[in-house]
């Protein structure tokens, strides 16, 4: 167990959201380094060794990603995805509240590594006040000459800008991301091609989680090495989990990945209220398969690699967690619900898909529904799979498919006859 | 021998004076129809007088004999036929064609062309085949206004009635 | 050449280019895979997941780099484990495609149930019944029972009117994006556009009015399902009870493929009446697009106000007659007339009824006059497109040049096509006196003077070649601007060049002279004669060019020749409802028309001809291609076609011309006419196979335009394509003069023409009388907008209504034509203001 957070360190260093603070502990001084002494391919390289991985939900290779730049196509962008709408999850917040310096510092590295010299905050538009402080927050940089042109004496400039979504979970979604920061739709693109080749406006972008982005500057400043003593050897490095659901203590846990579940829930979530017996975990927020929470599932370890073991994906780490007092049909109306209100409409098994899978669900859990009615539920949910455009559709039917499987009783007990 | 047989016969014979006979001393008296008998066309009404008949020309497509001819206009509120957008304005169907076959029945959405039990159908010229709209829409039934109507808007926006379960 | 990829779809091997997606590889192997999005004109986006196929990639070993194989040789196969969407895959080696499996079908049968869920049970009173992809593919890969319930069914608007020419159903639309796609794509016309999201996702429009787009038709063409319709049509028939005829649109002089649909109809005692007019492909011409223009104007076929029998003027009253009394009056005192015959047609005609009226007045020694605002059609025989041409083969290090017109209103059809032959990289220079809408895709945008369009073409030949002109003074100052320096350098780079001129800022005289100006820049650049080179006349009707090429010119002052003439045989237009100050006062005027015009008005006899839709005859494109057109309903009893009218004329004078068979009068002009020697009404009826294949049963594919059976027409060569001396003689250069305000008339689109009067859908875009100016302009002259001014020229003055436009250069009014006012060319007025509002 670590003493001192990486990432969450507003919760070791008092006030490090205003910049003096943030320079005392040494703030931008890994910016400046990187700027005047480092080539951009030492810095991805360094951030391939750490195995940082998007921290976002789909956990690709960070530096692999950044190295897929294409460069012959100029000018590049960085864009930092703070559209944070996965249900149970809010560290990002937490990040862009309490340390927003590290994750801007986060962003300026990357985007030297990948020579961007704009980069955008994609914020989700409930996030208006966060986004206001940004800006606020940005401008001090260039007061404080560590954003603008020819920064520390170099040829490298860099602007930083935010953007405010509307309201759309799908702008998460990178591709989408783009259209909704060109001012277009906010729906998917057709991949490929990739953004790393043609992202905003056309060019190469390379689109980071802020999760993410905030390791970057201890992963340079500390070493690749560093980074890879905490965690397993596949999912290195430290991760913010966010528990919530029926326990005692609810929040943002930061944790070396591989930390098994029971650890979380219990030792640092203080347990089930009323100390209840555990149902079930979405390890993914509402995009989870639901894990039945028995023994050999608490001990699995929180990684990329051993989740999957349990017919679930780790995702973007937001720990919900279901007592015996919720009922799995009532669990799976709601995300149902959000994923219906949130689809794109773009492709049809999605758009049609969620709206009937709503229907369903709400008959279900009013109790006027026959089995035949969750065996159609089940059919559409399958029907779905494996055709949708993106990943929105993808996962909206993780949860009901995993919850009718596995938690059968809950649906048997709602039906009729 | 010979005379078995005759007496046969002629027993027969004698038999079938005593038995009722079954001729009907047709136009005097006239027979019931038996049910899905399919005699003359005609165009069904709602209970509130609007039409069945959405225009739709299912019945024209389906008939074999190329019978019927239809053109469809669009309704109005001030203005309504029938319930939806879509009226026939012009309904023909030339008798001489039709063959009675009740395609057009079964093709019909909207209950709106049955083929009912007259069979009282012979004319004196060629041109009185043409069996107009007018001819083949039913009276207004009790309780019902005759067509065109005023209606309130947002009212009659369906043209498909909701169909009962085939299976009752 | 690229060298072809080969790939296997259902156990047939096709050979496509790289590059190609699997729906097209697929069609090309004469297999349908279903879809809903994609369009092949469009790019495609994968959104509607119907097109859903397995696809197998041979398997490469990534350390040698080699084909893996099985044990007996073949290449082994590695399908990917979900289906992938057909339109957004491009073809690669060895690809193997399986669309006839039991996963694909599942998959085909789950996606129409998505789309059925929320669609409405609208099939019987939906006007895309019968021709409804939707319908198709669910009878053929849908599941026969629905597992939705009707209530939980999503309501939306019915029946929204997106503008007055077009009705959104936004219950039945299937969020396909088609509509939104071709405004932005292909017409750049973003009008209209998503809104909401999820299951709520509808079709809004932005323009006021709603739907403000000369192209809104085509989408109801490529909508796959009833959401979008067109007012014209609504509930006018069942697609399998319409007969189709093919015919030209005459609108224009592009000459788009037209299919009309017709029916009889009950109201009128059992006529055939056009239900609706359709695109039939033609890739030379029109790809499969029409504008709304020739889509909804073609109401004044079918007006009752059309004439239907012979009149003789008789104690002052135009009187019923017969055709013979009519035609024994007209031949005898046109033999009387004789050499004083003054015969004036214009290009709406035929290029049968312009042969034969021409031998008529020929054979009677009379003189022949081509009612024309716009000169330049020997030119274009010369230097017009010639055979093997296509604006589609223009791209990258092609040239398009494009002077005094607006093509946007004048041609649209081909205004499409230059927007898009820049995109595939070519070269365009407008060059106007005012910005017109084709300048956005202008690499050279040029200004200049209305009456300086020929200096400036003369300035460009200059720059190519100095020798050209010897004095050269009244161009100096064009050829030392910077943007012409570097337009003549492209033309001079140019590998085709294509010339589009119009007569927008001159009279008959000068468009004659850029006519030859540009015939001579493209012989000066050496590219007369070459296939997809050539010059494009932009005519104000359909057939100009086919009455330039059948030896038909504009009179060198028209009233003169009028006056000059006892007896007036005008065919075909107006020249008094033009210009009421003519005056048309012969000794014996016969007017052949379709309407009781007013120039009919004034004649001794009236003869009443039949429009396109009711005979046959041929149309010469302004690309110069012939195509043939096909009756749709049978004629009027009581007109006749104008080269049976004027066979007939010619038979009461002794002479013999055919006056039954269009075919023979096309043989006729074949054995005389040297450039249309090779054409035959067998020829211009051939077809070949056209890519992409659309209008066959698979309507999904793309769309609902027809195929076309019936003929493509033929292009003919031109003069220097055949061996011909270049015989165009360098015009002498005139220094612009002139004080005071220009007006200058233009053609609009939506016009107040007597073939767009009769259309009710049109009657609000028609254009009204107005004169545009300038804010800066009003200000000097002392006008407000919405004043009603009188516009004084010479002679003559109307009313008309101040409209403000930016575009308009300073000291010039714009006025439109068709509307009345007297001013057929620029010339200089007064305006005096009556009324302010």
């Amino acid at each position: 167990m670590k003493t001192e957070h990486v990432l969450l360190r507003h919760r070791d260093h008092p006030e490090i959201n205003e910049l003096e603070n943030y320079r005392k502990i040494g703030g931008f001084e890994v910016f400046r380094k990187v700027v005047t002494t480092m080539q951009p391919n030492e810095v991805i390289e360094v951030v391939k060794s750490s195995g940082l991985r998007g921290r976002g939900g789909a956990g690709f290779p960070t530096g692999l990603k950044w190295a897929f730049v294409d460069q012959k196509n100029w000018p590049h962008y960085v864009v930092a995805n703070a559209d944070e709408s996965e249900p149970g999850t809010f560290k990002d917040r937490e990040i862009l509240e309490g340390n927003p310096f590290q994750f801007l510092e986060g962003v300026a590295i990357a985007s030297y590594a990948v020579g961007a010299r704009a980069a955008y905050v994609y914020l989700r538009g409930e996030f208006w006040q966060i986004a206001h402080q940004l800006d606020r927050r940005i401008q001090q940089l260039y007061h404080a000459g560590l954003l603008g042109e020819r920064l520390f004496g170099t040829d490298y400039s860099l602007h930083i800008f935010t953007h405010l979504g509307a309201g759309a979970y799908i702008c998460g979604e990178e591709t989408a991301m783009l259209e909704s920061i060109e001012g277009k739709l906010g729906q998917p693109r057709l991949r490929p091609p990739f953004p790393p080749s043609f992202g905003l406006f056309g060019k190469p972008t390379v689109v980071n989680n802020v999760e993410t982005l905030t390791n970057v500057p201890l992963i340079i400043e500390r070493g690749a090495e560093w980074y890879r003593s905490f965690g397993t050897e596949k999912s290195p490095g430290v991760k913010i989990f966010c528990l919530s659901g029926r326990v005692k203590r609810p929040g943002n846990y930061e944790l070396p990945l591989g930390t098994p579940f029971r650890k979380l829930i219990y030792e640092y979530g203080g347990g089930i209220l009323e100390d209840h017996p555990i149902k079930a975990i979405m390890a993914a927020g509402a995009s989870s398969s639901l894990i039945v929470a028995n023994d050999p599932a608490l001990d699995t370890p929180m990684d990329y690699e051993s989740v999957p073991s349990l017919g679930a994906q780790l995702g973007s780490a937001s720990v919900i967690v279901v007592d015996d007092t919720v009922s799995i049909d009532w669990l799976i109306n709601k995300t149902v619900h959000f994923f219906r209100h949130e689809s794109c409409g773009k492709c049809t098994p999605c758009r049609e898909g969620t709206f009937w899978m709503m229907h369903l669900t709400d008959r279900i859990t009013a109790g006027k529904a026959s089995w035949q009615d969750v065996e159609l539920l089940k059919d559409v949910a399958s029907q779905m799979r494996g055709k949708c455009f993106c990943a929105l559709g993808e996962f909206s039917i993780e949860a009901v498919l995993s919850g009718i499987e596995r938690f059968r009783g809950d649906f048997e007990a709602r039906v009729k006859g | 021998m010979m005379l078995d047989d005759l007496a046969r016969g002629l027993a027969t014979t004698l038999k079938m004076m005593f038995e009722k006979p079954v001729t009907i001393q047709y136009p005097e008296e006239k027979r019931r129809v038996r049910t899905r008998f399919k005699g003359r066309h005609h165009l069904q009404r709602y209970e509130n007088g609007l039409e069945k008949c959405i225009g739709c020309s299912l019945c024209a497509a389906a008939c074999p004999a190329d019978a019927i001819f239809v053109e469809a206009a669009e309704n109005t509120d001030e203005e309504r036929y029938s319930p939806g957008e879509r009226y026939a304005r012009v309904y023909e169907i030339n008798m001489l064609r039709c063959i009675f076959c009740g395609y057009c029945q079964d093709a019909c959405p909207t209950e709106a062309i049955v083929l009912g039990d007259n069979y009282e159908l012979s004319f004196t010229d060629r041109r009185q085949a043409i069996y107009t709209k007018e001819m083949l829409l039913d009276p207004v039934p009790p309780g019902g206004q005759p067509t065109p109507q005023r209606t309130p808007s947002g009212v009659y926006t369906r043209s498909v009635p909701v169909m009962k379960d085939p299976s009752d | 050449m690229a060298k072809l990829v080969t790939l296997t779809i259902d156990g047939i091997t096709v050979q496509v280019p790289p590059g190609t997606n699997v729906v097209d590889a697929a069609k090309k192997a004469g297999i349908d895979i279903p879809v809903f999005c994609y369009h092949p004109k469009m790019e495609p986006v994968g959104m509607c997941r119907m097109c859903l196929v397995e696809i197998g990639r041979p398997v490469v070993d990534r350390a040698t780099g080699e084909l893996v194989r099985a044990d007996d040789g073949s290449v082994k196969i590695q399908f990917s484990p979900k289906l992938e969407t057909a339109c957004t895959t491009p073809v690669s080696e060895g690809m193997v495609v399986i669309n006839t499996s039991q996963k694909v079908k599942d998959g085909r049968e789950d996606i129409l149930e998505f789309l059925l869920t929320s669609h409405p049970l609208d099939c019987p009173v939906c006007d895309k019944g019968g021709e409804c992809p939707l319908q198709n593919l669910t009878m053929e890969f849908g599941s026969g029972q629905s597992r939705y319930i009707y209530d939980e069914k999503m309501h939306s608007a019915k029946h929204v009117p997106l503008g007055d020419l077009i009705y959104l159903d936004r219950e039945r639309c299937i969020q396909c994006a088609r509509c939104v796609r071709f405004q932005d794509q292909i017409v750049d016309d973003p009008v209209i556009g998503f809104y909401n999201r999820g299951r709520a996702l509808e079709i809004v429009t932005y323009s006021e009015p709603g739907f403000d787009s000369i192209f809104s038709g085509n989408t109801t063409d490529i909508c796959p399902v009833g959401a979008l319709t067109t007012a014209d049509f609504r509930f006018g028939a069942r697609p399998w009870e319409l007969n189709a005829a093919a015919s030209i649109c005459t609108q224009c002089p592009v000459g788009c493929n037209l299919t009309i649909n017709v029916r009889r109809e009950a109201i009128s005692q059992g006529r055939m009446a056009i239900k609706r007019i359709m695109p039939r492909q033609n890739e030379w011409v029109n790809e499969i697009w029409i504008c709304d223009k020739g889509r909804f104007g073609y109401h004044y076929v079918e007006s009752e106000e059309r004439l239907d029998q012979p009149l003789v003027r008789k104690d002052g009253k135009l009187t019923p007659v017969s055709w013979d009394e009519a035609i024994n009056l007209v031949s005898m005192r046109f033999k009387q007339a004789g050499s004083n015959l003054l015969t004036l047609v214009s290009g709406r005609l035929s290029n049968e009824d312009l042969y034969n009226i021409r031998k008529l007045t020929d054979s009677l020694n009379g003189k022949s006059a081509l009612y024309t605002q716009m000169g330049g059609g020997d030119v274009v025989a010369q230097v017009g497109m010639s055979t093997g041409s296509n604006l589609a083969n223009l791209g990258k290090g092609d040239v398009i040049l494009v002077i005094a017109t607006d093509l946007h209103q004048e041609a649209p059809i081909w205004w499409l096509r230059v927007k898009q032959a820049t995109e595939r990289g070519a070269q365009l220079i407008v060059a106007n006196a005012r910005s017109t809408r084709l300048d956005r895709y202008a690499k050279y945008p040029i200004r200049y003077a209305y009456g300086e369009q020929n200096n400036l073409i003369a300035a460009l030949v200059q720059l190519i070649d100095p020798q050209k002109f010897v004095d050269a003074k009244a161009i100096k100052h064009l050829s030392e601007q910077s943007i012409i320096k570097d337009t003549a350098e492209a033309l001079k780079a140019a590998q085709n060049l294509v010339i589009f001129f119009g007569n927008e800022g001159s009279g008959v005289a000068d468009s004659q002279v850029l006519a030859q100006t540009c015939a001579i820049l493209l012989a000066t650049t050496n590219h007369a004669g070459k296939p997809n080179n050539g010059l494009i006349p932009v005519w104000q009707r359909a057939n100009d060019q086919g009455a330039w090429d059948m030896g038909w010119r504009p009179p060198t002052d028209l009233s003169t020749s009028i006056k000059e003439a006892n007896a007036l045989y005008i065919v075909a237009c107006d020249p008094a409802g033009d210009d009421p100050r003519l005056s048309l006062t012969p000794d014996f005027l016969v007017v052949q028309d379709l309407y009781l015009t007013p120039t009919a008005k004034l004649a001794d006899v009236v003869l009443p001809a039949l429009p396109f839709t009711e005979r046959e005859g041929s149309l010469t494109s302004g690309e110069r291609r012939v195509q043939r057109y096909y009756p749709a309903i049978p004629g009027r009893t009581g007109a006749l076609a104008d080269f049976a009218i004027a066979a007939q004329i010619a038979k009461a004078c002794g002479i013999t011309l055919e006056e039954r068979s269009a075919a023979k009068v096309m043989d006729a002009i074949a054995r005389e006419n040297a450039d249309y020697a090779a054409i035959s009404y067998t020829e211009l009826a051939n077809v070949e196979e056209q890519w992409p294949i659309i209008g066959r049963a698979d309507l999904y594919y793309g769309g609902t335009s027809y195929e076309n059976k019936q003929g493509l027409g033929m292009q003919l060569q031109n003069a220097v394509q055949k061996g011909e001396p270049f015989q165009i003689s360098l015009p002498e250069l005139v220094e612009q003069s002139g004080e005071g305000l220009l007006a200058v008339p233009i053609t609009r689109l939506y016009d107040r023409g007597n073939t767009l009067i009769p259309s009710q859908l049109l009657r609000t875009h028609l254009v009204s009388t107005v004169m545009w100016i300038n804010a800066k302009e009003a200000k000097q002259q002392g006008v407000e907008e919405h004043d009603v001014v009188q516009i004084e020229c010479g002679e003559t003055s109307a009313l008309v209504t101040v409209e403000l436009e930016d575009a308009v250069p300073d000291g010039v009014v714009l006025v439109p034509r068709s509307v009345g006012i007297p001013i057929s060319e620029p010339c200089r007025v007064r305006l005096h203001i009556t009324e302010r509002v």
